[in-house]
């Protein structure tokens, strides 16, 4: 690489705090040499956010790693990071001996790692793991705690609790949080993190991203903030850079790259992360898939998929190429690119409000009998589940809580909501896995639950009910059994439910499925083991096992969240052309809302947000997403970033950041103790679903008091935090896991 | 409610559970203890008293007396009275007379039970002890010839039966090279005492029996290796080395703590058949401990001698199990929050 060029050449920082040079991670493999970092550079200036995006596998947890030199065994980092000191003379990070490298770390780079919750050792207290790390590096102990107590009350959290907490009493968003406590102990300079939040629910996400502002100013930080998710550092950070294929092909500041990409990858990417702006129907996956770090492709590493590649990408890696000031883009026609991948957004201005098509939708369609159709279910859970406990009071947790949900032919719904709402449990008990405690689940009008048990009249056998009601989980990978092909896979339910089906027939059957979801050709396909395909691939089997059975109801349960971004928008089309083909309704759970509202806005379908256990607003997405009734359906709107340079995620519409404890729920209003227009009155009353204002019937309601004509509520006093015993989050009870997704 | 009180109610009542299988068997067990001993007595009543024809009412009345002193039950009593008399008398600690030795079986019992626990612990601690260095240094240089070496150890002495490796030592360290005594529990023609030829001999004595329980090592070892190894790839391991920590608390405070965890869990399951084992063990080294006197019982039909040391081994299974259920807690933070459900 060279520099010589200052058209060709990358962005420098005038003052750097590290500055990478053809850094190389590489592992030796039987398959050959693995490079999981090829050849990149960069600089970090100091003071600023940089955001790395990237997807899976494009080697940028390994870029973070060697910024501390800490990249795991057996791989090797090789090339130049030099870290230079506010004063005093700069170092080569992967030149440094064992004790030099221990005053490197953490006391000047620190890391935040994505799994917070496996980051602290399980039988030592919070205390314990800032005492060691103080003491270790010879700092004052009790002047280090004076600071924890501080940096941690800074997070919204109660110090002398979270000290004296062990790791397991925690919930993810708070380890994450006392996480980045403990990071920042012993003053570093520079903090790298590794994709801090990819864990947790998007309100605790974007309440991490607006707190890490303030963070980073007052403790002067440079942040390295590493993610697959565009959007999320859109309002954060200063410089995005975009990596693919193990090196960084596009660099420049936030605004710039996002309004002007010039790496065609990068303007794919843009356009193919759903948000909540751009209009539905322009959305585009990237065709063909991420290189492998045995085999890069030679030339520019993106010219397999890129739409302009031509015989010179495929033999000339493009060097950075300066598209202006510190815009870099790696990228021989990066001049054309604009033109050759339109953004979607581009003429989302004159189109004015989104999605004008879908808008004028009537909920008509959603008239006659209803497929599915609950009413005031309920799903409690026993706490205690030691089989011998004599004293146990049953302390339940009401993961559902009185739900009322119909769903119709061809019906679309979305459940959306954070960890622990209860979307799970609600979207199992709508298919008849989980027996709702209380409450009725009817299958077009049959007693779910009375087939099973065989009580009264039973109009619809269970065999055919179980045939009805399907499910696709999230984890295709564990869904499948890894040592069955796809043949052995697919015929077992066309053995079960077509007995008179012989082999040539599920054959030609399960061929026509394959070619039909894109898997060509389907002779290929058949005899795979699922560890041979790719996870959008396996995420289609699981798909054509449901279909095939001709379901009328199917249940996706975070079906898409464990794709890879560009393939996301893929996945959801073919769902939704599926739909038509074979009149199935789907029931979606989602703890996305820019998700949620792609798929329902393509399909005239519903939105609807769980708190709880309890359904806080249902409605079509339009009105969901701009003009939410409920205040939680509005925290949830503030916590979906924009892909906007601009968005600033404004005041948290929030009075605390951590959820209660789901076997404690608060009284009245659930949400009353984080909502920020709660009065009185909602500690004591339970509003239920109403109509929204100003709306027809069937587009919107919402369990707010705010939408009651006249009620108490308007003339009782508001709930401010003085009246809280504590301001700060008192958090979630202890053991309190993340355990919905 | 408190865990802590809720297993000592578990033991508690498992100890009563037990105490009344015992009282069942004795009583209505076709062939019981109760049937042999009238049988016995009558026999021997018919023995001192033929040409008399038959026992009295007056020798009957004789008889379930002597049945009550050595079974703590008097047949001749209604049900409930004799099971309420059979419990109380069972944990006044009267466990009635042993018909072969012609004394108090609790004081057979009390006499042997220190020197069962002796062996017992010892092996326990030392086999656990062993596990644990064996299985750290195996992990450490996972791979290596060492390795190789203690893998090997481990799963040899893991799968050797305890009572095997008892007659291996005992023919060869007792009887040909005669380094080790071939039985008892203390050295004989030494005054009894805290002085150092006698703890020496009990110790000497003790060897053999403690080196059978140490097979215990093998499979502790084995568990620890994986754990350890499991533990060295946890994403806290890896931070804890960027936060700096020293080699001394990341071995220590991190590795095996965390890889002792499962280690206890399994050292919980195993109590049981540790004191089970004893029996075998004791028999072999002619060791009198509880399990000595079990079998010696057992040949001897001396059915109120059984009963009292089948009862006693339960409840000191019981005993241990909840010791090391509280200690559990001590080392694991996380023991006693029940899992929540996941919903
Ligand atoms: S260099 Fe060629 S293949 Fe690579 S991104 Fe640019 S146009 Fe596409
Ligand atoms: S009812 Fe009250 S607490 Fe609940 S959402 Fe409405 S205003 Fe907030």
């Amino acid at each position: 690489m060279t520099a010589a060029d200052p058209d060709r050449s990358m962005p420098r920082a005038d003052d750097p705090i590290a500055e990478v040079r053809n850094l190389t991670v590489a592992f030796e493999m039987d398959r050959g040499q693995s490079r999981v970092v090829d050849d990149l550079s960069v600089d970090i200036e100091r003071g600023e956010i940089l955001g790395v995006v990237g997807e899976s596998g494009s080697g940028k947890s390994m870029f973070a790693s060697s910024l501390m030199d800490a990249v795991v065994e057996p791989g090797v980092a090789s090339g130049d990071v030099t870290y230079h000191p506010p004063s005093g003379e700069s170092v080569d990070v992967l030149e440094l001996s064992k004790g030099e490298l221990q005053e490197l770390r953490w006391e000047e780079v620190a890391m935040v790692f994505q799994g917070a919750m496996s980051s602290f050792n399980p039988v030592r207290t919070i205390r314990d793991h800032f005492v060691e790390t103080l003491s270790a590096h010879d700092y004052n102990v009790s002047d280090g705690l004076e600071r924890a107590r501080e940096l941690i009350s800074d997070l919204y959290m109660d110090p002398e609790r979270v000290l004296s907490s062990y790791p397991h009493e925690l919930s993810g968003g708070m380890s994450q949080r006392v996480l980045i406590a403990l990071s920042l102990i012993l003053d570093p300079e520079l903090l790298v993190m590794d994709e801090p939040t990819a864990a947790l629910d998007l309100l605790m996400q974007r309440s991490i991203i607006s707190l890490l502002d303030g963070i980073q100013e007052k403790h002067d930080l440079s942040i390295v903030f590493i993610t697959h998710d565009l959007p999320l550092v859109a309002g954060l950070a200063d410089r995005i850079a975009v990596m693919y294929a193990f090196e960084m092909v596009e660099m420049g500041p936030t605004d710039e790259l996002l309004t002007d990409a010039a790496h065609p990858y990068t303007r794919a990417l843009l356009n193919s992360t759903p948000n909540l702006r751009a209009p539905i129907d322009r959305m585009r996956s990237i065709d063909g898939e991420s290189p492998d770090p045995v085999n890069i492709p030679s030339g520019c590493s993106y010219h397999p998929r890129c739409p302009m590649a031509d015989e010179q990408c495929r033999e000339v890696d493009p060097e950075p190429y300066r598209v202006d000031g510190d815009h870099a883009a790696n990228c021989h026609y990066w001049e054309e690119a604009a033109e050759a991948v339109p953004a979607v957004t581009e003429e989302f201005d004159d189109a004015g409000e989104m999605g004008a098509a879908a808008t004028e939708r009537t909920p008509e369609r959603r008239s006659g009998e209803p497929v599915l159709s609950m009413d005031d279910v309920e799903v409690y859970f026993e706490q205690e589940s030691s089989a011998f406990s004599l004293f146990s009071d049953p302390d339940d947790v009401k993961a559902v809580d009185g739900i009322d949900l119909d769903v119709y032919d061809e019906d679309v719904v979305v459940l959306v909501g954070e960890s622990g709402c209860g979307k799970t449990t609600l979207g199992k008990t709508a298919i008849g896995l989980q027996r709702p405690t209380g409450g009725v689940v009817e299958y077009r009008g049959q007693d779910v639950w009375q087939a099973r048990d065989l009580v009264g009249d039973i109009d619809i056998p269970y065999e055919e009910i179980r045939q009805s009601l399907q499910i696709i989980h999230q984890d295709p990978g564990s869904a499948l059994n890894t040592h069955r092909r796809v043949r052995a896979v697919l015929e077992t339910p066309l053995k079960r439910w077509y007995p008179e089906l012989d082999g040539n027939d599920r054959r030609e059957r399960i061929l026509g499925m394959l070619e039909y979801v894109g898997m060509t050709p389907p002779e290929d396909y058949i005899d795979r083991y699922p560890f041979q395909l790719s996870g959008g691939e396996m995420q289609r089997i699981a798909l054509i096992r449901a279909l095939l059975i001709n379901p009328e109801l199917i249940l996706a349960d975070e079906a898409v969240s464990a794709l890879d971004v560009s393939l996301r928008v893929e996945m959801m089309d073919l769902l939704l052309e599926l739909q038509d083909t074979f009149d199935t309704s789907y029931l979606f759970i989602s703890h996305n809302l820019a998700n949620a509202r792609y798929i329902t806005e393509k399909a005239d379908g519903r939105i609807g947000v769980m708190y709880l256990g309890e359904l806080v607003e249902i409605g079509s997405p339009e009105r969901i997403i701009n003009d939410p009734k409920h205040p939680y359906t509005q925290a949830l709107r503030w916590a979906t970033p924009e892909l906007d340079p601009d968005d600033d995620p404004g005041e948290r519409p929030m009075r605390k950041i951590d959820i209660p404890d789901a076997a404690n729920p608060p009284s009245g209003c659930r949400y009353h103790t984080r909502c920020p227009e709660a009065r009185e009155a909602c500690r004591h009353q339970r509003p239920e679903l109403v109509e929204a204002e100003g709306e027809e019937p069937g587009y919107q309601q919402a369990a707010c008091f705010r939408e009651y004509e006249d009620h108490e509520y308007w003339d009782s006093e508001p709930i401010t935090d003085e009246d809280d015993a504590d301001s700060v989050d008192s958090g979630t009870g202890p053991g309190t896991a993340e355990a919905d997704d | 409610m408190d865990w802590r009180v809720e297993r000592l109610t578990q033991g508690l009542l498992t100890v009563f559970l037990v105490i009344t299988l015992s009282f069942v068997i004795i009583r209505f067990m076709p062939g019981n203890p109760m049937d042999y001993i009238l049988a016995q007595m009558s026999g021997d009543a018919t023995g001192a008293t033929s040409g008399e024809g038959g026992a009295s009412g007056s020798d009957m009345e004789q008889q379930y007396e002597l049945v009550q002193a050595y079974l703590s039950m008097n047949p001749s009593d209604p049900l409930h009275v004799a099971y309420f008399d059979y419990m109380s008398n069972t944990l006044r600690g009267d466990l009635g007379q042993s018909i072969y030795y012609s004394r108090p079986v609790s004081d057979i019992l009390g006499r042997a039970m220190p020197w069962t626990l002796f062996v017992l612990s010892w092996g326990l601690a030392i086999g656990f002890v062993l596990g644990i260095i064996t299985g750290s240094l195996i992990a450490y240089w996972e791979g290596s010839k060492l390795d190789v070496g203690l893998t090997a150890y481990s799963v040899i002495m893991g799968s050797i039966p305890y009572y095997v490796l008892a007659l291996l030592l005992i023919v060869y360290m007792a009887y040909r090279w005669q380094i080790f005594p071939t039985n008892g529990r203390v050295p004989e023609g030494v005054t009894a005492g805290l002085n150092w030829p006698f703890i020496k001999g009990i110790i000497y004595h003790a060897s053999l029996p403690i080196a059978s329980t140490v097979v215990f090592s093998g499979i502790a070892s084995l568990s620890m290796r994986g754990n350890a190894i499991r533990v060295l790839g946890e994403d806290y391991l890896r931070v804890a080395r960027l936060r700096g920590l020293s080699d001394g608390v990341i071995a220590t405070q991190y590795v095996a703590r965390n890889a002792i965890l499962p280690l206890y869990t399994g050292l919980m399951i195993s109590i049981g058949s540790l004191f089970g084992g004893s029996v075998i063990l004791e028999t072999i080294f002619r060791y009198r401990g509880m399990g000595y006197y079990l079998v010696q019982a057992a040949n001897a039909r001396d059915y109120p001698l059984m009963m009292g040391g089948f009862m006693l081994l339960t409840i000191c299974v019981v005993i241990a199990l909840f010791i090391t259920d509280l200690t559990y807690g001590l080392i694991d933070p996380r023991a006693g929050d029940e899992n929540r459900e996941a919903f």
